[in-house]
């Protein structure tokens, strides 16, 4: 098919939501980080836009048909860079998450994600596999809990839980059956004692916190109530930018990663955090519009795959922000600052418009 | 096999249909909770703004009290004996330091001190917030703050803190006049009905620094400023209010004099103080041991307070006003007043002493028992020679009711309204106080008229009111308010006397009641008596020696053979010159033994420096006539 046709349908929609959720991000970057000590924050996330934008082209040229065929070696290759990040990785902030290429440091775990997008993907994709028995089930879980465990152990609790809505939406989309589900059910409940067991002390308070912010005010609960702090002082119309006293003044930890949201609905009020989250809804949108036009089972699984792992992300995020949900450390994709995140995320993308842009393809 | 090959689209349009339904289930799910999280930040943005606008305003906004400097206190002379200089302290900031292990040695290195004591230091800050900074070491010089300072980029953990603390120039020198300061204790705070204080401030905990602190302290001011997450401040937003720094204050304390009776003083315990007869001005005054106020400047450690106060020589409490004894024999003065006045002896009554007295069945002895007695003796050698025998009948005639109508007339039994924190009133007993005093005991007996006649017994007295009494007599019957304070700043640098009545009360004398004790206080110093180690030629100086006894020794102990806590304690009380007294004083030595042996010699050294000042004063004055003249 002549390239044309492609650009004739692509979707510039979505490529334009994610450039300016990027921009957005990027500015709010900047103003997070203008005078504090992580003021080289921009320059470096603007590095990082140019490489994951640079992979995004990749994954959306290639057809996806033929990057599923190897998603046995990218899941592997995965697999393999997570392992070896417990052995040689770097330890930042207690988690051993990170490896260094040269001079570069990137997170392992944020291409496993993609790549087992990927493998979960050309999985579904198999006519095979319609309706999820026992079995399917089981693999499906195999998939995904192999690098879930690997990042657990890194142990990197924000990066695992993005995982999570990908095995959700691929089972739910995949049509669980009702005898599955139930069991499914039994044995998250039995597994939830054990599982809060498994916790380390640090995790099972920011539950606790989640549940009483004010219980501890300056240690884990300081966070959400300067966070709170932040987006309701924003008012209507918000302080302006570089202007935001919470960001600025550095009173909201973690204002450029976890917290950039609320960097931003500081600076731009209502009106702001209003049309960032219609930017996500956006994306959202046309990432699920494409699951439904895709041609096949495998375009819809790899949409499914990227769009949860994006909203889940998202949904997250600013639910954490205005104390919907516990902080779980989970970045804002497209807008939070870091590297690996950024490229993963734009890759993901790539797949997605690659789907969208080969959906009438005979 | 590829997916190309394998790829047949869909297998029905049932199961399009099937997916179709669950992506559109996902859409409105995410759908849904983006609507949720809409109205949150509407609540949160819009209904909820004013509330953490104001959570947003406490949280960096910062009222910043800025601390006046506090004022100079100066001597009569204006020489500065307290100021306040800027002292420098080295802060680590433990946040900026990733291994605190690892940088020890170095630390130690740098700043002198060994790691052990780092380690304590470090050790007291264990569970509280990381960003609150430890001071490291305290009031270092220019030059090693200045090592600090320059090395900000490569050791960004420790700066320089630059702080205003209180300094005595001369150390402990009238230590418990000046007083000292200390951070206000959290009573304070808590009673305080301005409620001004402010935790950590300095203020004023004993002497003048106490007494006068409203007006040192100064004025504070404070700003608003804007302060980020670590407490650092970030910029000032309002002007506020300035401070005022507080306002000098100056004494009448005479540097010179109060050099003089410190050298003079040497290691003996006591106190003494010197007075201007016309006014009750404090020229010179001290209570040993005393303490450097300096210590108190700084955050002094439990160990260093602990010394103080446990120390049995008390060297916190102040003597001047605080401790009360026995006056001994220069009571012997007040019976003296109290006989002439009321009649009951002429200065001419002649009594007969043969070293001891019997009354009712207890026989009362004179300190000249072992030479046989004074002999026959009239009032002004009963004083000279310090008869007690004299004074035992004078009192027995006397009655107790008499005697404690004059001592309280003359400025005893009641505190003297001395301008430092605390005084103590004294005692002076009779039938009443004895009542109240001891219950078990009530009745007044004869014999005690007897111990009170010569100083002793239930008599207590400050001696600051001896001091007070011997200025009364010298300028003919006025009691003053001792104090220190000549003058205060009102405005800066507009200085504004004591405008205040300092009279107590005139005690209306005869002259000639006046003219005998005069005389026979003369004689004392002049005359054969007690005091003749305080004598200066052509000086005129009248006092009485008192000795308090401590420890009561058979008549065969030598008492200079006694150890020291059992000797007697001494008094030396005087005023000069005699006929216009310019000076009047009350000298108290601690187990000093005999107050002629002791005590009239450190006043002799006051005195002179006195006098060799007024002599040199009157040379300018001279000197200035002749030339005003020519």
């Amino acid at each position: 098919m002549p390239a044309w046709r492609y650009l004739n349908n692509f979707d510039w929609i979505l490529l334009l939501a994610i450039l300016a959720a990027c921009s957005v991000g990027l500015a709010v970057i900047y103003s997070a980080t203008t005078g504090t000590p992580s003021s080289g924050a921009f320059h470096r996330q603007l590095i990082w836009l140019g490489l994951g934008l640079l992979l995004m082209a990749l994954a959306l040229l290639i057809d996806y048909h033929t990057l599923a065929e190897f998603s046995y070696v990218f899941y592997g290759l995965g697999l393999l860079l997570l392992a070896l990040t417990l052995v040689y990785g770097r330890v930042v902030n207690a988690s051993k998450s990170w490896l260094g290429v040269g001079g570069m440091q990137f997170q392992p775990s944020e291409l496993a994600k993609v790549a087992t997008i990927l493998m979960l993907a050309a999985y579904m994709g198999r006519e095979r596999v319609r309706g999820l028995g026992v079995l399917h089930f089981s693999a499906i879980c195999a998939l995904v809990g192999l690098p879930v465990l690997l990042i657990m152990k890194q142990p990197d609790l924000g990066t695992a839980v993005t995982f999570a809505p990908l095995f959700a939406g691929v089972v739910f989309v995949g049509g669980i059956r009702v005898r599955t589900l139930l069991i499914l059910g039994i044995i998250a409940t039995l597994a939830l004692p054990l599982a809060w067991g498994h916790l380390k002390p640090y995790q099972k308070e920011r539950v606790k916190t989640f549940l009483e912010p004010t219980r501890d005010p300056k240690g884990s609960g300081y966070q959400l109530i300067q966070s709170l702090i932040a987006v309701g002082s924003g008012g209507l119309m918000g302080k302006g930018f570089l202007s935001g006293t919470q960001g600025q003044l550095q009173f909201l930890p973690e204002q450029h990663t976890d917290f950039v949201f609320a960097v931003l609905a500081e600076e731009r009020g209502f009106v702001g955090a209003f049309l960032a989250l219609g930017l996500y809804f956006a994306i959202i949108y046309r990432c699920l519009a494409t699951a439904r036009a895709a041609r096949d089972r495998l375009g819809v699984f790899l949409a499914i795959g990227v769009v949860c792992v994006f909203a889940g992300q998202a949904l997250l995020n600013i639910g954490v922000v205005v104390g919907l949900l516990p902080t779980t450390g989970v970045p804002l994709p497209l807008m939070s600052y870091g590297g690996s995140s950024l490229a993963s995320t734009l890759l993901g993308m790539g797949l997605v418009l690659n789907v969208w842009m080969r959906r009438l393809v005979n | 096999m590829g997916f190309e090959q394998d790829y047949k689209g869909f297998q029905d349009y049932y199961e399009a249909r099937r997916l179709n339904v669950r992506i559109l289930i996902i859409q409105a799910l995410f759908g849904a909770v983006l609507v949720v999280y809409l109205l949150a930040f509407w609540y949160l943005q819009v209904v909820k703004t004013d509330h953490y606008r104001r959570l947003s305003d406490s949280n960096r906004l910062r009222r910043v009290t800025i601390m006046p400097l506090r004022g100079v206190i100066k001597d009569a002379e204006n020489r500065v004996l307290a100021n306040s200089r800027i002292a420098f302290n080295i802060r680590l900031d433990r946040e900026k330091v990733p291994d605190m292990r690892a940088f020890f040695p170095k630390l130690a290195g740098i700043l002198g001190i060994p790691e052990a004591t780092l380690h304590e230091r470090l050790a007291k800050y264990r569970g509280r917030p990381a960003f609150e900074p430890v001071i490291l070491k305290e009031d270092v010089d220019l030059a090693e703050a200045a090592y600090i300072e320059s090395r900000r980029l490569e050791l960004p953990m420790l700066s320089v803190e630059v702080e205003s603390r209180r300094n005595y120039l001369y150390g402990p020198l009238a230590a418990h006049a000046l007083g000292y300061v200390g951070e206000v204790s959290e009573d304070q705070i808590k009673t305080d009905p301005s409620g001004e204080y402010d935790l950590g401030e300095i203020v004023g905990k004993a002497g003048v620094e106490k007494q006068y602190d409203a007006g040192l302290k100064g004025v504070k001011g404070w700003k608003q400023v804007v302060v980020n997450s670590l407490g650092r401040e970030i910029q000032e937003i309002e002007e506020g209010r300035k401070s005022n720094p507080g306002r000098a204050l100056r004494l009448s304390i005479d540097l010179d004099l109060q050099r003089a009776l410190e050298d003079a003083y040497a290691d003996e315990a006591g106190s003494a103080v010197f007075l201007d007869p016309h006014s009750g001005a404090v020229l010179a005054m001290i209570s040993r041991p005393a303490f450097d106020s300096n210590v108190f400047s700084r955050r002094f450690s439990q160990d260093t307070w602990d010394g103080l106060v446990r120390d049995p020589r008390h060297p916190l409490q102040n003597r001047v006003s605080l401790s009360k004894f026995a006056p001994g024999s220069v009571f012997k003065i007040v019976m003296s007043i109290a006989a002439l006045e009321e009649g009951v002896a002429t200065p001419a009554r002649t009594d007969h002493c043969t070293g001891s007295w019997r009354f009712g069945d207890k026989t009362y002895q004179c300190w000249a028992i072992r030479k046989g007695g004074h002999g026959y003796l009239r009032m002004r050698e009963a004083i000279i020679q310090s008869c007690n025998v004299y004074f035992y009948r004078l009192g027995n005639e006397m009655g107790i009711e008499r005697i404690s109508r004059w001592a309280h007339r003359l400025g005893f039994g009641e505190p003297t309204g001395i301008d430092l924190p605390y005084e103590e009133s004294g005692t002076v007993p009779d039938p009443d106080w004895k009542r109240r005093a001891i219950p078990r005991d009530p009745v007044w007996h004869p014999g005690e008229t007897i111990s009170v006649s010569i100083g002793q017994g239930a008599l207590e007295v400050t001696p600051i009111q001896m001091a007070v009494f011997a200025a009364a007599i010298g300028n003919g019957g006025t009691l003053y308010r001792p104090h220190l304070v000549l003058s205060r700043e009102v405005r800066e640098g507009v200085e504004e006397d004591e405008r205040q009545d300092y009279v107590v009360r005139r005690v209306d004398l005869k002259p000639k009641t006046l003219e005998v004790i005069k005389d026979a206080m003369w004689g004392v110093v002049n005359d054969e008596g007690t005091g003749g180690r305080a004598r200066i030629a052509g000086r005129d100086i009248c006092a009485k020696t008192g000795t308090a006894q401590v420890f009561k020794a058979s008549r065969d102990v030598d008492a200079d053979k006694l150890p020291k806590e059992k000797r007697d304690h001494a008094w030396f009380v005087g005023f000069a010159p005699r006929d216009d007294p310019k000076i009047a004083w009350a000298v108290f030595v601690q187990n000093g033994g005999h107050g002629g042996t002791t005590a009239a010699p450190i006043a002799r050294a006051v005195l002179e420096r006195f006098f060799g000042k007024q002599d040199v004063r009157l040379g300018v004055q001279q000197l200035a006539s002749v030339a005003v003249s020519q």
